[in-house]
């Protein structure tokens, strides 16, 4: 009885130290995994960190080191040219601003005659149709007057073409009735279509590039009126180009974009809009600098579809990225880019 | 189970039938499993994919995600809801319970996908569920080759999408064929803003006009002389020509032509994914998914066929190639496993033919193996567990196990009837002889398929990759105890002769018994020592065991490279194009490098949902033989690595295909620790999140801390100003009609080429939308014919906005990752929870919960920790029925650390870590080392019955013992020799699992053979009575 007693303690004993061993197998096993784990990351860290070194001394080598949360950007030349970045020299440029215009060709309105006949009558005879062009003098139609019952002659003192015509051979005529209208198109009008926001800065005297589209080649004009009041219907104030026209080419009605020069200044230093990048909700600029690239915030001035002019922060004859920048910003990101992806 | 034998001897050609219809039916079975790589651990999901065009994440998931995600709620089986609100796609991923029938959880949502669609306003995408398919689905890529160079993307595009496409999805077993790359062809209606104002005409007028002059219609039939003319009236427009002379106004019967107001041309389709190849080309692609459930090679198989019949009639110098084929992964890893089985059976046959002496016996236990074998494949089929990697791996390292019960039957049944009476007629002393073991196989064969049980109760990715293992084990211990018990005495009735002499069988059997027998009465003697050897091993594989590495699972070799690149999120698919083009030529510069072929963003929606900035190259490699200086795939990597070079701004890693996309569906965090911050505001989660991620950050232990990147895709945001568009009488949705279709574009129906249809897309051209200003330009109509400039009546500026909204369980949510070093991980928790809470304040309605691996493996911990002390309980139990003594199975129980010792060893000794598998190496050992332990005991109690004194019945039992030992102990190691040396695909699964079996053998049955005996005697019920005797 007593041995088994002692039999019976022994095998609890027993029991328990392999249910331990098991239990241990079980879960301690696994603790020792996170610690394993754990350390492999660090080895991945250290291995990191030797690339890092190793590149360092290397020519190749591209490195972001953290300057208080700033950081720089290293690239090499075959990087540069690999990646196609344009590099470029700060200097002075032309901050030409200009505002895109509608617009349509109207005949120019003081070279525009409305012929009305002197007296009523029925006509007699029409001598030019639309189109015709009319020398001063020309007689374009005969009248016989309802009043004398004479014939007279209704004819033109300006040169120009018959663009509009309400007469024809038998018709009765008043003194109200526009029988000829008669354009001097040798030069028209471009009326452009100014919108409140861009009335500022519109003005007399300014260039405009007007072009027909259509492959057709574009004509320089200047502003030459400015209307005082805006239309109540469309919102716009019309502005004025008066272009030449003996080759025919503006025909009235066809419809023009105006490009008009709202300004064009030269600057000390500008820079292409290429050269822009957001990082961290911060429009930069990447600047070379000790063999670097750094994001520079800029303080701008004018701006164009093309330039913008810096007042500060790049100075004339600093190298900075004109375009192609992005990949120094990727770059500078690029620790945030590995999570979520295991190993 | 003595008139089970009976019955056998009795009826020895009934019971022959049944073995042959067994092995005839496993046959069968055999030819029809479904082969496939590995067992799919993918979860059990439906995926509902929306596509909505040009919508900003913020909007997807309020419009879409939400409305998808509330309707889901209160499925049944639905274990979580997932969502990613990306731009112009959202994703929500239904999770049921692992073992749901995937029609009866799509079915289910299609239904509530119904009220989705109404909560969906109008234009906002339609949802629609993502292909009947698993992780593993992607089967095999291929893009379409033009050797002629003489074809568009768009062509090849239109060859991909209406020819291709089509053939392939006849395939049966294939359930989507989703195209990339090139572009699909559209009818292009680049309108020019200037001419709209010339002819007073608006945008909307134009995709009105378009709408109204692009129709076909039916008008029933007329009768003519007793006949029917069935009437149509053809209006469709078939091609640029047609859409040109649209009449979009008419001024006193002037007409305005939609070619005076728009340049109209063929070209490519927004796109959101490009693929291009080796550096020097975009190419077009596709990858074909294979149906849920279908089988793998033979799906395979069958496209390939229908790809070469493809081949046939595609147009002169275009051909379909093939750059990914889960083909030759399948093939690799059956070649494995087949291989390491074919080995393991002859390494078996050869110790047999070397121990049992006499080709008979050694025949007749072979054939447990085919048995064995064909029983587990007509189980396989039953449970319908396809041949795997895992499944056939079971098999392999069963082989050596199947044939123990047999040799246990035959080896006594040769000793008795050489010992036997010759008067005693054969089949009298063959039934005795299987009588007197049958009991102990049983019970030791139930023993082994029981210590498996906890396998069954793992869960999730371990669960679905062990449980196939467990299942064909059990089957073919099964299998082999049928035969051991029910065909064996039939067989060796049959084919074994009365062998005389002893004398012919094996001198090396002698000569070990030579040796062994001095050496056990030594340790008999001398209990002290066998003792001490014991504990001193338990010693060594306690200062060893903390010394292991340890991982989860090893990480599978697929084969196939994979590199993948991240960059930027706001990188535009123009840019992500070309630094991917760029790492491709480096990548071809590489010797060992043959081809690279890069998918980038996303094709059509149904298998990825990668946003622009994430290109997976696959990397084509040159055969093995011509690699440099790498051997293996990972030093490949490490090799391919070096040689690419730094790519500035661009993230790369190597991963594998099915990992990838397994990953993907399961969306786990990868990190052992995650907090997951739920909350509401994103900027509120992204200032919280890095609130919390300094304060872990000081904890110590914790590296690696890092916040979820949810913002960094830049948006221009046009604010609509109320009062400005009230003063000129307008609302705001005219104002966003005609940024819609000004910027970004408006189907205006399709044309039809044949049955292949193009959508006609209007749009303003290019220069007139494609910056800030140029939209501040558009115009917009207003009633009364006004006209204004956008940027009058809307501010527009650029911020940076969310990348992808991610939610999960309705909420959304931030992930704050971190790995834990030096210390354990409940420690930490508890201490970072109470620094968080004091440090941190969070909003009401903002939730914080701890997660990762770690959750998970704690769960699996946690219920190993229950599930094997059961077990072993139930194997004491079994143990006390089949001997009757609590002492006794204590001693037999005694063997599993003698066991575990040896196990752990050969890890350290090996270099391999503590994992899954080799987890599962321990519970097989536990299996294989109480087998051994019982045969020996039952022995020293038959002979001490049998009136032996104690100390001779455990010498001379286990001199007696000693050949049907080491010969079950040398199958299962020899069975398992091949998979310990194999190098082939898959291998570095099963290595660590065999290393712990053969090393646990070594220890467990040296010890079993030297300290059982010595210990015998204090766990001997009959120890005490025996003393008495003497």
């Amino acid at each position: 009885m007593r041995v088994l007693g002692f039999n019976k303690l022994r095998y609890t004993a027993a029991l328990l130290f392999f249910a331990g061993l098991l239990a241990y197998g079980a879960s301690g096993g696994n603790d020792e995994d996170h610690g394993q784990r754990g350390s492999s990351a660090h080895a991945a860290h250290a291995h990191a960190a030797e690339a890092h070194a190793a590149h360092a001394h290397a020519e190749d080598s591209q490195d972001a080191q953290d300057i208080h949360g700033k950081t720089t950007v290293t690239i090499s030349r075959d990087h540069i040219l690999e990646f196609g970045l344009k590099v470029a020299t700060a200097g002075h440029g032309r901050i030409a601003t200009e505002v895109v215009l509608p617009g349509e060709v109207v005949p120019n309105a003081d070279r525009v005659a409305h012929l009305v006949p002197r007296y009523a009558g029925i006509v007699k005879e029409v001598r030019s149709r639309i189109g015709d062009t009319v020398a001063a003098g020309d007689v374009l139609a005969i009248i016989e007057s309802s009043e004398s019952l004479s014939s007279y002659g209704l004819s033109t003192l300006t040169n120009g073409t018959v663009i509009d015509k309400h007469i024809t051979r038998g018709e009765a005529v008043t003194r109200q009735t526009q029988a000829f209208v008669i354009a001097d198109l040798g030069n028209v009008w471009i009326e452009l279509s100014v919108y409140q926001r861009d009335l500022a800065s519109v003005k007399v005297g300014q260039s405009v590039l007007v072009s027909l589209g259509h492959d057709q080649a574009d004509t320089r004009g200047t502003i030459s009126y400015v209307s005082p009041v805006v239309d109540e219907e469309t919102r716009t104030a019309r502005a004025r180009v008066v272009l030449d026209n003996s080759t025919g080419k503006w025909r009235p009605g066809m419809f023009v974009t105006g490009r008009v020069d709202i300004a064009s200044v030269e600057v000390a230093v500008a820079v292409p809009n290429t050269a822009f990048q957001t990082v961290d909700e911060h429009s930069v600029v990447f600047v070379q600098r000790n063999g670097a690239f750094e994001p520079r915030q800029l303080e701008l001035g004018r701006r164009s579809t093309t330039h913008a002019e810096v007042l500060s922060g790049i100075s004339s004859g600093e190298t900075y990225v004109a375009s192609g920048g992005f990949i120094l910003k990727a770059e500078l990101g690029r620790s945030e880019l590995d999570q979520g992806h295991g190993h | 189970m003595d008139t089970l034998v009976r019955f056998g001897l009795g009826n020895r050609l009934l019971v022959l039938a049944l073995g042959l219809l067994v092995g005839f039916a496993g046959y069968r079975a055999y030819r029809e499993l479904p082969v496939d790589a590995f067992p799919d651990v993918s979860p059990k999901l439906v995926q509902v994919f929306t596509e909505t065009e040009g919508l900003a994440p913020g909007d997807v998931e309020k419009y879409v995600t939400h409305p998808i995600e509330a309707s889901m709620n209160g499925l049944p089986k639905v274990t979580r809801l997932r969502s990613v609100s990306n731009f112009g796609l959202s994703v929500v991923n239904i999770y049921f319970e692992d073992g749901t029938d995937i029609y009866f959880a799509r079915q289910v949502v299609g239904e509530r996908l119904q009220e989705a669609r109404e909560l969906i306003p109008e234009g906002f995408g339609e949802p629609q569920l993502g292909p009947i398919s698993t992780g593993m689905g992607l089967v095999l890529f291929y893009y379409l080759e033009d050797a002629t160079g003489n074809y568009s993307l768009e062509e090849l595009r239109g060859i991909q999408d209406w020819l291709v496409k089509f053939h392939l999805q006849t395939v049966p077993g294939v359930t989507e064929i989703l195209g990339i790359g090139g572009y699909e062809k559209q009818f292009q209606v680049n309108v020019h803003p200037e001419h709209l104002l010339g002819y007073g005409v608006t945008i909307a007028d134009v995709i009105e006009r378009i709408r109204e002059n692009n129709l076909n219609v039916g008008a029933q039939f007329i009768e003519k002389n007793d006949e029917e003319y069935i009437v149509r009236s053809v209006g469709l427009a078939s091609g640029v020509d047609d859409l040109e002379n649209i009449v979009v106004k008419s001024k006193d019967g002037t007409p305005v032509f939609l070619s005076d107001l728009a340049d109209i041309e063929i070209g490519g389709a927004v796109r959101r994914g490009v693929q291009t190849r080796n550096g020097a080309e975009e190419v077009v692609s596709a990858m074909v998914v294979k149906l849920f459930g279908s089988n793998s090679s033979t799906v395979i198989g069958q496209v390939e066929d229908k790809m070469e019949e493809i081949n046939g009639i595609l147009p002169e110098g275009i051909s379909l190639v093939p750059y990914y084929e889960q083909k030759t992964l399948v093939e690799a890893c059956v070649a494995t496993v087949t291989s390491a089985l074919v080995q393991g059976v002859l390494l078996v046959a050869l110790v047999l033919m070397a121990f049992m002496g006499g080709l008979r016996a050694s025949f007749v236990v072979a054939l447990a193996i085919p048995f064995s074998f064909l029983f587990a494949t007509l189980g396989m089929g039953y449970f319908g567990i396809s041949a795997n990697l895992m499944s056939l791996g079971g098999l392999a390292i069963a082989i050596g196990m199947m044939v123990d019960g047999t040799i246990v039957i035959v080896e006594n049944v040769d000793r008795a009837l050489a010992e036997a009476d010759p008067d005693e007629s054969r089949a009298a002393v063959i039934c005795r002889a299987c009588l007197e073991v049958a009991r102990p196989i049983v019970f030791a064969i139930s023993i082994i398929v029981i210590v498996f049980l906890p396998l069954f109760t793992l869960q999730g990715v371990e669960g679905k990759t062990f449980r196939p293992l467990a299942y064909t084990v059990a089957l073919a211990m099964l299998g082999s105890l049928i035969f051991a018990v029910a065909l064996a005495p039939t067989l060796s009735d049959l084919l074994m002769r009365r062998q005389k002499t002893n004398g012919a069988r094996g001198a090396v059997l002698r000569r070990l018994t030579a040796y062994y027998e001095p050496a056990v009465s030594f340790f008999v003697e001398r209990r002290g020592y066998a003792i001490a050897l014991a504990v001193g091993l338990l010693l060594v594989g306690a200062a060893v065991f903390p010394r292991l590495g340890s991982e989860f699972t090893p990480r599978l070799q697929e084969g196939t490279m994979v590199l993948r690149l991240t960059m930027p999120p706001s990188v535009s698919l123009t840019k992500s194009t070309e630094l991917t083009m760029i790492v491709e030529r480096r990548l071809m510069k590489i010797p060992e490098i043959s081809g690279v072929v890069t998918r980038i963003g996303r094709g059509e929606i149904g298998a990825h949902t990668d946003p622009v900035n994430s290109a997976e190259m696959y990397i084509l490699l040159h055969p093995r033989g011509e690699w440099r200086k790498a051997s293996t795939q990972p030093e490949l990597e490490e090799q391919i690595r070096l040689d690419l070079g730094d790519i500035p701004g661009v993230a790369t890693n190597f991963t594998q295909p099915i990992a990838m996309t397994v990953d993907e569906l399961l969306e786990g965090v990868r990190a052992e620790l995650a907090i997951k911050l739920f909350g509401d505001e994103l900027d509120e989660l992204i200032a919280r999140g890095n609130e919390i991620k300094r304060v872990v950050e000081t904890v110590p232990g914790a590296v690696d801390v890092q916040v979820d990147q949810v913002a960094g895709t830049p948006q221009l945001v046009i604010t609509v100003n109320r009062q400005a568009v009230a003063r000129y009488g307008m609302n705001v949705a005219d104002v966003q009609k005609t940024i819609r279709a000004a910027v970004g574009g408006q189907v205006a129906g399709q044309v039809f080429e044949g049955i292949r249809r193009f959508d006609i897309y209007v749009r303003f051209a290019a220069p007139y939308r494609s910056t800030a200003d140029s939209i501040g330009d558009i115009l917009v109509d207003g009633p009364s014919g006004v006209r204004v400039p956008l940027s009058e009546l809307a501010h527009i500026e650029e911020i940076v906005g969310p990348r992808q909204i991610t939610r999960e369980d309705n909420q959304r949510f931030i992930t704050i990752q971190l790995n834990v070093v030096g210390r354990d991980i409940g420690s930490f928790v508890a201490e970072a929870s109470e620094e968080l809470a004091s440090a941190v304040t969070l909003p009401a309605g903002y939730l914080l919960t701890w997660g990762g691996q770690f959750r998970l493996q704690q769960e699996a911990n946690q219920r190993l920790a229950v599930v094997v002390p059961i077990t072993l309980l139930i194997v004491f139990f079994l143990l006390l029925l089949s001997f009757g003594s609590i002492a006794n199975s204590l001693l037999i129980i005694a063997n599993i650390p003698l066991a575990l010792v040896g196990g752990v060893v050969a890890l350290w000794a090996t270099g391999q870590n503590l994992s899954v598998p080799s987890s599962v190496g321990f519970i097989a050992l536990f299996g294989i080392a109480l087998e051994n332990g019982m045969v020996l005991v039952t022995c020293f109690n038959q002979l001490v019955k049998d009136g032996v004194p104690v100390n001779e019945a455990s010498v001379r039992g286990a001199t007696q013992r000693l050949r049907p030992v080491l010969i079950t102990a040398a199958t299962t190691a020899l069975g398992l020799f091949p998979l310990l040396f194999s190098t082939g695909t898959g291998s570095e699964v099963q290595r660590p699992l065999a290393t712990v079996v053969v090393g646990g053998l070594l220890t467990s049955t040296m010890l079993t053979l030297l300290v059982i005996p010595a210990l015998y005697r204090w766990f001997s019920d009959s120890a005490a009575p025996a003393g008495h005797r003497r």
